[in-house]
């Protein structure tokens, strides 16, 4: 099932892909670049079977930050990988793709720094008013030690 | 002389009057939770007296010496007085209730009338109250307020003619002279006791149609901003409401406290726990109105019902 | 004609049980515009998950949320015996089935009454919490604690279930049916709960799937999707059981919906107690898990319930990501509760279940607020204390 999935993202997906594995039965990883991950989102919500919107993580991984779609099909869940440099984070959004993506984009805003164009605002979201700005708290170099530290001086 | 104005006073001030009619509602307060309890299997009042008999006490006075806070914003002076105005105009028709015989404490002709009017101004202090106490919560509560009396007070004024156009008065003690020779008029105007009683429930703004102050919608809609000394007067003006509209039932549609071979106040309180007791039970059954629907339910049903009741009275009468 | 309002819903109030903030723009009884501002219990745990072991993270995972722990643990604890190549026992499995279905009943009814209390019907609200006990009270018979049991580890769950357990369970189990039952006919036939719940809250199909919405929310908008069918995990695969779906797309079906899991949930525990194989509960695992990433999900009483935990080959994780079914259905709730009575809006908000604890790991707010209406502590000090002077 999932290997017939897969053959099917292989080719509509044609050269865009860097790599896609297959870790177990219904786990599909897929790494894209940056600048194709509308276009590949767009592929990927059109296939059979597509359900809905997991969720999208962010890992940290020292110069970049992963972010990784799930996206959740009827016979496989999809993981979508896209890397974006830690300097200069910025990705287009998938709202108007996906509507039920906003918060999830928001989310990462606020936690690792990553920027969505077309999703964005100025505010403070995931954390409390009054947060010190470019404190991210999910980002390796921010130890709980040092997040405290600067958090305590606040109040 | 001396005598019969010390026995004036001592009605007025003990028995029916005054210390009378705070225990009633605070024993009434009592029993109506204690009932709704059992009803969702609960306990109810445990601790304070005999089966939690003095919680109502208890709870009074633990309010009235809670912090009082009256907002910023408030309009002081209605705020304040509000609170005391509702106690005054909830308990003062109890004094036209007969209690003791077919006779009240204050009786003239048309003292239904006035209760009636009474009545309808409680309503309206509440949404005065809602409205001067300048909070979100409680001016919506308030316009649910004033919402609802359009709905219930029509059809409660008509069905409350009913047993005066049967008896012939305009006096509440009239009425219950009249039926104390042996026909009460729950058993001619059975659909004006229903409709009265539904009406009521509106009133005294309980469940179903608590709408005004449904607490998970509005936190307590028009009461929100009342505190302390304030609240409890509110609260003990409630009950005042609670014993006014049962007592009522009873006095229009029961026979007051006559018709029984017990002694007439005994037999009154008797029939008043029977009506608490049928307030308590709707009360119980049923979840939350939404305003819209209350209102269509009133128009359409309450209304035209009442209405029939009052012809089918007329009718009987020629 | 009343002038738009602003009602501020929360984060203190009597409809709920958690804080969260919504600010409703009301046109006389109608909402207008939604804000929501979450935040007000935001523990970081995906970063203090960071910080700890494996092992100490079956603990932490569990207080994410007071209700659905196991579903949280279950989910998990999939996760790391995924990583480290470890195939739990069979009856282990069985165990964590029955445990997730016997969650999922006692959140159930914890959320029925929840919901009768905000349309105001305080009867059914003291009866479904009297009922619960029942379950609670099994659960505390096996695990020896009423909600956060503490039962699964990983490699498999810590406690056995027992003959003289079995006996009591299928007691209470019977008990618990047949309230069901009794509820799904109060529910289906009680006017007034009618008038509350048909037509109230409407999530077309078309919205729920472009939302994102989870669990019993999406189900009662008629797409027959569950992860518990789609992707079985535990035991689940072994025990036949029907994925419950009612297509009214109002309160009324996601009510119906929540019962008939009970009983359908009542039927596969019984199931599950009479094919469950002998055998040992828990295998011997490894501190350090070795290096990759697995997506974990598990179907919990509100939903999908989504891990994803990336592993460096240390003995602490290097990612812990925790998506709860609540964070995914607030895109919906906010489409319900346009256009919605005031009357009707603690009922809509109940309607999916929010589990404030387990969704804020993370805070939001509306993408339309384009100010920061939110005021920070002393600031709200300060208003506090200028608004209510004593005179």
């Amino acid at each position: 099932m999932a290997a017939l999935n897969l053959n099917r993202i292989r080719r509509r997906l044609k050269g865009r892909v860097q790599e896609v594995f297959v870790q177990r039965e219904r786990r599909i990883f897929i790494r894209v670049a940056e600048e194709d991950l509308r276009e590949t989102v767009k592929t990927l919500i059109r296939l059979d079977g597509f359900n809905h919107l997991a969720t999208i993580t962010g890992v940290d991984i020292g110069p970049a930050i992963e972010l990784i779609y799930h996206i959740i099909y009827k016979d496989a869940v999809v993981s979508l990988k896209v890397q974006v440099p830690k300097e200069s984070p910025v990705l287009p959004t998938i709202t108007d793709l996906i509507p039920g993506a906003v918060f999830y984009e928001r989310e990462i805003q606020d936690l690792l720094g990553v920027k969505f164009e077309g999703n964005s605002s100025s505010s403070l979201f995931i954390l409390p008013d009054g947060w010190p700005d470019g404190v991210h708290p999910l980002r390796k170099e921010w130890t709980l030690g040092r997040i405290s530290k600067k958090v305590r001086r606040l109040w | 002389m001396v005598q019969r104005e010390l026995m004036a006073i001592l009605e007025v001030f003990f028995f029916p009057g005054f210390l009378f009619l705070f225990s009633l509602a605070f024993f009434i307060e009592w029993f109506d939770r204690k009932l709704v309890a059992k009803f969702q299997n609960r306990y109810g009042p445990l601790y304070v007296g005999p089966k939690g008999i003095l919680q109502p006490i208890a709870d009074f006075l633990k309010l009235l010496s809670k912090e009082d806070i009256t907002p910023a914003m408030a309009d002081k002076v209605p705020f304040a007085l509000i609170p005391l105005l509702m106690l005054t105009f909830s308990m003062t028709p109890l004094f036209c209730i007969p209690i003791t015989g077919s006779s009240a404490l204050i009786s003239f002709e048309g003292d239904l009338i006035v209760v009636m009017f009474i009545m309808t101004l409680t309503a309206l202090l509440s949404f005065l109250g809602a409205w001067v106490s300048t909070n979100r919560f409680s001016t919506i509560g308030g316009v649910r307020t004033g919402l609802q009396m359009f709905g219930y007070e029509v059809p409660l004024n008509i069905v409350m003619i009913g047993p005066a156009i049967g008896a012939g008065s305009l006096s509440i003690s009239g009425i219950v002279e009249w039926q104390s020779r042996g026909v009460w008029f729950i058993m001619t105007q059975i659909l004006g006791f229903a409709v009265f009683s539904l009406c009521l429930l509106a009133h005294l703004q309980r469940v179903p149609f608590d709408i005004p102050e449904a607490e998970t919608e509005i936190v307590a809609g028009w009461l929100v901003e009342f505190s302390g000394k304030k609240l409890a007067l509110i609260r003990l003006a409630k009950n005042f409401e609670l014993v006014l509209a049962a007592s009522l039932m009873v006095s229009l549609y029961l026979g007051g406290p006559t018709g029984t071979l017990l002694p007439n106040p005994l037999t009154f309180l008797i029939k008043l726990v029977f009506c608490t007791f049928i307030l308590s039970n709707l009360r119980a059954l049923f979840a939350r109105y939404r305003i819209d629907q209350f209102l269509a339910a009133a128009w359409k049903y309450l209304i035209p019902l009442a209405l029939l009741q009052i012809s089918l009275v007329e009718v009987s009468l020629w | 004609m009343v002038k738009a309002i602003d009602i501020p819903f929360g984060p203190q109030h009597p409809a709920l049980e958690e804080p969260i903030n919504f600010t409703f723009e009301v046109e006389e009884e109608r909402v207008v515009d939604v804000k929501i501002r979450l935040g007000y219990i935001h523990r970081g745990i995906e970063k203090l998950a960071e910080n700890r072991t494996y092992h100490q993270n079956v603990y932490l995972v569990e207080r994410i949320c007071g209700i659905c722990s196991f579903a949280h643990t279950t989910c998990y604890t999939q996760a790391v015996e995924e990583l480290l190549g470890v195939d739990i026992p069979e009856r282990a499995k069985y165990i964590r089935t029955i445990f997730c279905e016997m969650e999922r009943i006692q959140n159930h009814y914890l959320w029925l009454g929840f919901t009768a209390k905000a349309m105001g019907f305080e009867t059914l609200f003291m009866y479904t919490w009297r009922d619960r006990e029942a379950m609670l009270e099994v659960l505390e018979m096996i695990s020896g604690k009423r909600v956060n049991y503490g039962m699964n580890t990983i490699g498999g769950v810590r406690r056995d279930i027992t003959g003289k357990m079995v006996e009591r369970m299928e007691e209470r189990l019977n008990y618990l049916e047949e309230r069901a039952n009794y509820y799904k006919k109060v529910c289906t036939k009680e006017r007034s709960i009618l008038k509350r719940t048909v037509g109230v809250g409407m999530l077309e199909p078309s919205d729920a799937l472009n939302l994102c919405a989870v669990g019993p929310t999406l189900r009662a908008s008629g797409i027959p999707q569950d992860v518990r069918a789609d992707e079985p995990y535990a035991a689940y695969g072994e025990i036949p059981f029907r994925v419950v779906t009612y297509d009214g797309c109002d309160v009324a079906s996601r009510i119906l919906v929540r019962i008939d899991e009970i009983i359908e949930s009542v039927k596969m525990i019984r199931r599950a107690l009479d094919g469950m194989p002998q055998g040992p509960i828990r295998v011997k695992v490894p501190k350090n898990v070795p290096k990759g990433e697995a997506v974990s999900l598990v179907e919990a009483p509100r939903g999908e319930d989504l891990h994803y935990l990336r592993s460096d080959g240390s003995d602490r994780p290097a990612r812990l990501k925790v998506r709860a079914p609540t964070l995914a259905n607030l895109p919906s709730l906010r489409k319900m509760l346009k256009g919605v009575n005031i009357a009707d809006i603690p009922i809509v908000i109940a309607g999916i279940d929010p589990c404030l604890a387990c969704m804020e790991r993370v805070i939001l707010v509306d993408t339309k607020s384009k100010k920061g209406q939110a005021w920070s502590g002393e600031e709200l000090w300060r208003y506090a204390n200028e608004w209510y002077r004593e005179s």
